[in-house]
C-alpha cells in the first residue's frame, strides 16, 4: 500500500499546471493541514493498513514547500505506526521555497527523498514557463538537499516547449550530470485546459526527433530509463507502485486514492475539504477499464504486463507484436520494447 | 368563396443560385402568409441539409391568399429544387402547374439548367413568364440577358419582369403578372374525382401523406378514394393546404387546387408520386399519365462501420425511402467490409446527402464506396451482365466487351474560360458535338461523355476552372463499348474489394499511381509501416508506404489519477472505432472514396 499527499497551495502557477493548487488562500494552511489529519484517520480506519506495512509516503502537489514543517508534524504522528521502517517518503519542493532550514525539519520528520520541480536550467525557458525561480535557486536548493543529508533526490525537466534546442537540452543535462541526484523525471510539455497555455498551443513542440534525442542523452547520462517519463540509479517505489496497481490512499483536496475496483476524489474546492475532509465521490472500475489500465500501465514501463492476463482475441494481436517486435517477451510477461508507442500498443491490443 | 377562375397554379424555374428560394420567400411574405419575422433563412427549404448546403432537394409547395381589385385569388407556389441532382423533382413539381416563371439573374444570364427546366416546362405546356431577377446588383444587364433568352430558348420576352427578389423590387407587379397571364385551372367540377399525385413523404405523426393536385371533381373529408395504381381504397382522414410553416386543415379540396391528403397509411408505396386519386364508388374512366419514374444511375456501397449494425442501416434504408423515394438498394457483401447495401442515386450530390441524412437522423457511421455506373458486359459466352459494382466484374478472359453508359451534356461557359473547359472535357474522354457562340462572350457546348467521368467531381472541376461561371446539365444517351479494365488496390498485400475501381485501359497507369498516391495522404500512420499498391490483373502498377507511427504516447505526469489518462485513452480509441479494420489495417472513411481525389 501507497499513501499520497497533495498540498494545494503554491507561491505562483505555473502556465501548463492543471493540478489543483491556489496562490492565495494562504490563511486556510493551517486549517488544511488539521483537516488532511482528520482524513488520514478516516482513510486508515477504511484501507485498514497493517502495522509497518505502507511502503511509500508521496508528498506532491501545489509546492509541499509552501508549508512549514512543523504544520506536517501531527500527520506524520498518526501515520508513523503503519509505514514501513524502510518507506520511501518523498516530499515535492519548489527550489524558492524549499531553504535549507525547511529541508532539514522534513528530514527530522522522516522524509528521505525530495524531488524539485526544476524544468530547466534555462532561465528564458523557466520565465516562458511561469516558474517563479532561476537556475541559481535551482541548484542553491539541489546543494542544499545534500547539505541536509538526503541521499535520494531527484528532479523533473520539462521538455517538448517551443523554446527547446538540442543545445538547450543538452546544456540542462550536463548540469544535471553535475549534481548529486540519482533520479530524474522527464515529462512532455502537455497543454491542458484550463491553463494559460491552452490558449496558445503553439508553444508546445511535439517533436519525436527531440523526445527521441533528449531520452537517450538521458540514459547516457547515467539514468537508465524504467518508465515513459522517468530515469534512475535509483527506482522509485512510489512510481512502481502506481504502475503495479497497489492501492493507495490519497489525502488532501485534489488528492486520488485507489482501493482494489474504486478510486476515490476528496473534494477540489479546498473550504468544502476543510468543512469535511471525509467527503469524496467514487468511482467504481469495471473490470474492463482495470484491465485496460493494468496493458497501458505495464506498457509504459519496465513493469510490462503478464501475459495471463491477456483473452485470446488480445493474445492473437500480442503475437503480431512479438514477431514484428514491437513487444518482447521474457518468462511469463510481455515487456514494450519502445514506450513512445505505449498508448497506440495498448489501442492496438485492446482494439 | 374561391372560385376556380381565381386559382393560379404555378412553379419556379431557374438555374442554381439565381436566386429562386428567395423569389419564393418574397412572394410568401408579399402575400401575407409568414411576418417579416418569421421568414428565416430561406422558408422554403426546410431540410437541415438544405439550408446547410443553400440548395433545394425537395419541393415544397405552398397556397397564398392574394386580393387584387377586389378579387379574392388563390395562388399555389410549387418550389422546384435547382441542383442538376434532383432534376427529377422539377419535372413533377411541373406537370402539376399550369404556369412556371422563369427566373434568370440579371447579370448571369442564361445557364445550362435553365435551358434544361425550360425545355420540361414546354413539354408540359406551361405559361412561361421571363422574370429577370437581381437587377439591384451594379453588374446587372437585363437587355443582355433578355436578349439571350430570346437566343437560346426563343422565349420572347417583351413583357419579361424585371424584379429584385432581395429588396422586393417589382414583385407587386409579378403577382399582378401571375393573375393576368398564367391560366386558370381547367378541369369539371361535377366530374368524378381526379387528382394526381405529385409528391408523397412519411410523416411520424400523420403516416403517409400525398400531394395532390385535383383535375376534375373534389376531395373531402371522410370519402372513400380509390388509388388507381395500387389498385387499393382508403378513407380521406383529413386534407390540408400546404404551408411551410403551419399546415392549414380543410374539409374538401375543390378543383384545381392542390392539397395535402391524409390516409393513415403506413406505407409510402401506397400514395407512389405519379397515381391517380378518385372516388372508389363514382371513379373517374382513365388515369392521368403518369409521371415518368426515377431512375437512379450512381451506385455505391454503403456499409456500416461497425459490422452489427447492417440491420440498423436496412431500417433506415426503409425509413429514408418514405421521403425519398428515389433512392434504390439491395443487400450486397464485401470481403473488406461485411454486409452492406448497393443503393442507387441520382448523382454525386444525392449520394452525399443521403450518407448524411443516414447519419445524422439515424446515428450510424457508413463509409460509402467509390461511386459507378451500371456497365453491361457481354461474356465470351454471349451472356448479359449488367454491373453496378465493380468488383462483380468477371475475370478478364471471360469479357467480350464492357459497354458503358454515356451522357449528352450542355455546358455554357464564358468564353474567356471556353479553353479550360475543353481542356477539361478531353480529360474526360468527351466528343464534341455542338458548339455554338450565344453572344460574344458567351458559348453553349454539347459532348457525349461517358457517364463514368461526371458522375465523380466533374461539376466540381468544372467550376473551379471557370471560376464558378460555368453551368452544366446532362441527359443520359445510351451505351458505347468502352475499353476498360478493372484496377484493384491491395493495402499491405491483400487486394480491398471495396477500393476495386472501373478505368479506361488508356490511362489506368497513370489512375493507378495518382490512386495509391492519394491513398497514402489519407491512411494514418500506423504501429506497421503499410504498403498501398495499385494492381491490374496480377500485376501491381503502382506502390506507396505509409511510414510506422513513431509517437502516441502521455508523457505525462499524473499520478494517481490513472482514470484521467484511462479517459484519453478511450477517447482515442473512439476515434480510431470510426476506422474500419482491414487485417492489421485501420482505414479511414474517407479512404473509400479516395477515388474522388484523383484529377
Amino acid at each position: 500500500m501507497l499513501i499520497y499527499l497533495h498540498i494545494p497551495f503554491c507561491d505562483s502557477k505555473c502556465y501548463y499546471c492543471a493540478f489543483n493548487s491556489y496562490v492565495d488562500k494562504f490563511d486556510l494552511k493551517t486549517k488544511y493541514m488539521q483537516a488532511i489529519t482528520k482524513q488520514l484517520q478516516f482513510e486508515l480506519s477504511l484501507f485498514k493498513p497493517a502495522k509497518n506495512s505502507i511502503k511509500s509516503l508521496f508528498i506532491g502537489g501545489g509546492t509541499p514547500s509552501t508549508v512549514e514543517a512543523k504544520l506536517y508534524e501531527r500527520f506524520f504522528e498518526i501515520l508513523k505506526p503503519y509505514l514501513k521502517k524502510s518507506a520511501e517518503i518523498t516530499t515535492e519542493a519548489n527550489p524558492n521555497s524549499a531553504s535549507l532550514q525547511w529541508q532539514q525539519e522534513m528530514m527530522a520528520l522522516g522524509v528521505n527523498r525530495i524531488s524539485f520541480g526544476v524544468q530547466s536550467f534555462d532561465d528564458k525557458k523557466l520565465k516562458f514557463l511561469g516558474r517563479n525561480h532561476n537556475k541559481k535557486t535551482a541548484l542553491q536548493a539541489i546543494l542544499n538537499a545534500k547539505k541536509a543529508g538526503f541521499e535520494n533526490i531527484s528532479m523533473d525537466l520539462i521538455y517538448g516547449t517551443a523554446k527547446d534546442t538540442k543545445m538547450l537540452l543538452l546544456n540542462d543535462l550536463k548540469i544535471v550530470k553535475s549534481l548529486p541526484i540519482n533520479h530524474l523525471s522527464a515529462y512532455s510539455l502537455t497543454i491542458e485546459k484550463n491553463t494559460p497555455f491552452f490558449q496558445t498551443p503553439d508553444v508546445a513542440n511535439d517533436s519525436l526527433v527531440l523526445a527521441k534525442f533528449f531520452t537517450k542523452e538521458i540514459k547516457n547520462a547515467g539514468f537508465p530509463q524504467y518508465e515513459i517519463s522517468n530515469f534512475g540509479s535509483y527506482q522509485s517505489i512510489h512510481n512502481l507502485g502506481y504502475w503495479a496497481q497497489d492501492d493507495y490512499m490519497g489525502v488532501g483536496s485534489g488528492a486520488v486514492g485507489f482501493l482494489k475496483d474504486s478510486r476515490f476524489y476528496p473534494c477540489k474546492n479546498i473550504e468544502k475539504y476543510i468543512q469535511n475532509p471525509q467527503n469524496r465521490q467514487i468511482e467504481n472500475l469495471s473490470k474492463e477499464a482495470l484491465h485496460v489500465e493494468s496493458i497501458f500501465l505495464g506498457l509504459r514501463c519496465k513493469l510490462g504486463v503478464k501475459l495471463a492476463n491477456f483473452n485470446q482475441k488480445e493474445l492473437e494481436k500480442i503475437n503480431i507484436l512479438l514477431n514484428s517486435g514491437k513487444l518482447r517477451q521474457l518468462n511469463d510477461r510481455i515487456y514494450n520494447s519502445d514506450y513512445f508507442l505505449s498508448d497506440e500498443i495498448t489501442l492496438f491490443i485492446t482494439d | 368563396m374561391s372560385k376556380q377562375s381565381n386559382i393560379r397554379n404555378f412553379s419556379i424555374i431557374a438555374h442554381i443560385d439565381h436566386g429562386k428560394s428567395t423569389l419564393a420567400d418574397r412572394l410568401i411574405q408579399e402575400c401575407g402568409a409568414v411576418s417579416e419575422r418569421e421568414l428565416g433563412v430561406q422558408m422554403m427549404d426546410t431540410m437541415d441539409i438544405e439550408k446547410e448546403r443553400g440548395i433545394t432537394i425537395k419541393a415544397q409547395s405552398v397556397r397564398l391568399d392574394y386580393v387584387k381589385d377586389g378579387e379574392h385569388y388563390i395562388l399555389n407556389l410549387i418550389d422546384t429544387p435547382g441542383h442538376v441532382d434532383f432534376s427529377y423533382e422539377v419535372s413533377r413539381s411541373l406537370a402539376s402547374s399550369d404556369g412556371a416563371l422563369l427566373i434568370v439573374d440579371a447579370s448571369q444570364g442564361v445557364e445550362a439548367q435553365t435551358i434544361a427546366n425550360v425545355y420540361i416546362a414546354l413539354e408540359n405546356d406551361l405559361e412561361l413568364i421571363p422574370v429577370i431577377n437581381k437587377i439591384d446588383l451594379p453588374a446587372a444587364d437585363p437587355d443582355r440577358v433578355k436578349e439571350e433568352i430570346e437566343h437560346t430558348i426563343g422565349l420572347d420576352c417583351t413583357d419579361a419582369l424585371e424584379v429584385s427578389a432581395k429588396s422586393g423590387i417589382g414583385v407587386k407587379e409579378l403577382l399582378d403578372a401571375i393573375i393576368k397571364r398564367i391560366p386558370a385551372p381547367e378541369g369539371d367540377k361535377n366530374a368524378p374525382t381526379k387528382a394526381i399525385i405529385y409528391d408523397s413523404w412519411f410523416d411520424n405523426y400523420l403516416g403517409a401523406l400525398a400531394l395532390v393536385r385535383v383535375y376534375d371533381g373534389q376531395i373531402h373529408k371522410g370519402q372513400e378514394i380509390y388509388v388507381m395504381g395500387t389498385k387499393k381504397k382508403h378513407e380521406v382522414l383529413n386534407l390540408m393546404y400546404p404551408h411551410p410553416l403551419a399546415l392549414k386543415k380543410t374539409k374538401q379540396i375543390k378543383t384545381g387546387e392542390v392539397g395535402i391528403v391524409v390516409l393513415g397509411l403506413k406505407n409510402i408505396g401506397d400514395v407512389q408520386v405519379g397515381d391517380t386519386i378518385t372516388d372508389n364508388k363514382n371513379k373517374t374512366a382513365h388515369a392521368i399519365k403518369g409521371l415518368e419514374e426515377v431512375k437512379s444511375f450512381v451506385f455505391a456501397g454503403l456499409y456500416p462501420i461497425e459490422t452489427d449494425k447492417f440491420e440498423d442501416l436496412r431500417d433506415a434504408l426503409d425509413k429514408l425511402k418514405l421521403n425519398d423515394s428515389s433512392i434504390s438498394y439491395e443487400p450486397e457483401t464485401s470481403v473488406a467490409l461485411g454486409f452492406g447495401f448497393r443503393v442507387g442515386f441520382l448523382g454525386l450530390l444525392h449520394m452525399e446527402v443521403v450518407k448524411e441524412r443516414l447519419e445524422r437522423e439515424f446515428g450510424l457511421d457508413l463509409i460509402a464506396t467509390a461511386p459507378t455506373v451500371t456497365y453491361r458486359v457481354e461474356k465470351t459466352g454471349g451472356d448479359i451482365l449488367e454491373i453496378q459494382n465493380p468488383s462483380q466484374l468477371p475475370p478478364v478472359n471471360e469479357i467480350e466487351k464492357i459497354m458503358e453508359p454515356y451522357v449528352k451534356a450542355t455546358i455554357l461557359t464564358p468564353t474567356e474560360f471556353l479553353g479550360n473547359v475543353i481542356t477539361l472535357l478531353n480529360t474526360k474522354r468527351a466528343i464534341q458535338e455542338k458548339m455554338d457562340y450565344l453572344s460574344v462572350d458567351r458559348v453553349l457546348l454539347e459532348y457525349s461523355i461517358p457517364m463514368n467521368e461526371i458522375v465523380m467531381d466533374f461539376y466540381d472541376k468544372l467550376k473551379s476552372v471557370t471560376k464558378g461561371y460555368a453551368s452544366f446539365d446532362y441527359d443520359q444517351s445510351g451505351y458505347k463499348e468502352g475499353d476498360l479494365v478493372k484496377l484493384d488496390v491491395l493495402v499491405a498485400g491483400e487486394v480491398v474489394d471495396a477500393l476495386s475501381i472501373i478505368v479506361p485501359k488508356q490511362n489506368a497507369q497513370s489512375r493507378g499511381r495518382d490512386f495509391v498516391k492519394a491513398m497514402k495522404e489519407i491512411v494514418p500512420r500506423q504501429l506497421f509501416e503499410v504498403a498501398i499498391q495499385a494492381s491490374i490483373g496480377n500485376k501491381v502498377i503502382a506502390r506507396e508506404t505509409v511510414k510506422s507511427m513513431g509517437k502516441n504516447v502521455t508523457a505525462k505526469c499524473y499520478g494517481g489519477d490513472i482514470t484521467r489518462k484511462r479517459k484519453l485513452l478511450e477517447k482515442q480509441k473512439a476515434g480510431k472505432k470510426r476506422m474500419k479494420s482491414i487485417g492489421r489495417v485501420q482505414l479511414p472513411q474517407e479512404a473509400f472514396l479516395t477515388v474522388l481525389k484523383l484529377d
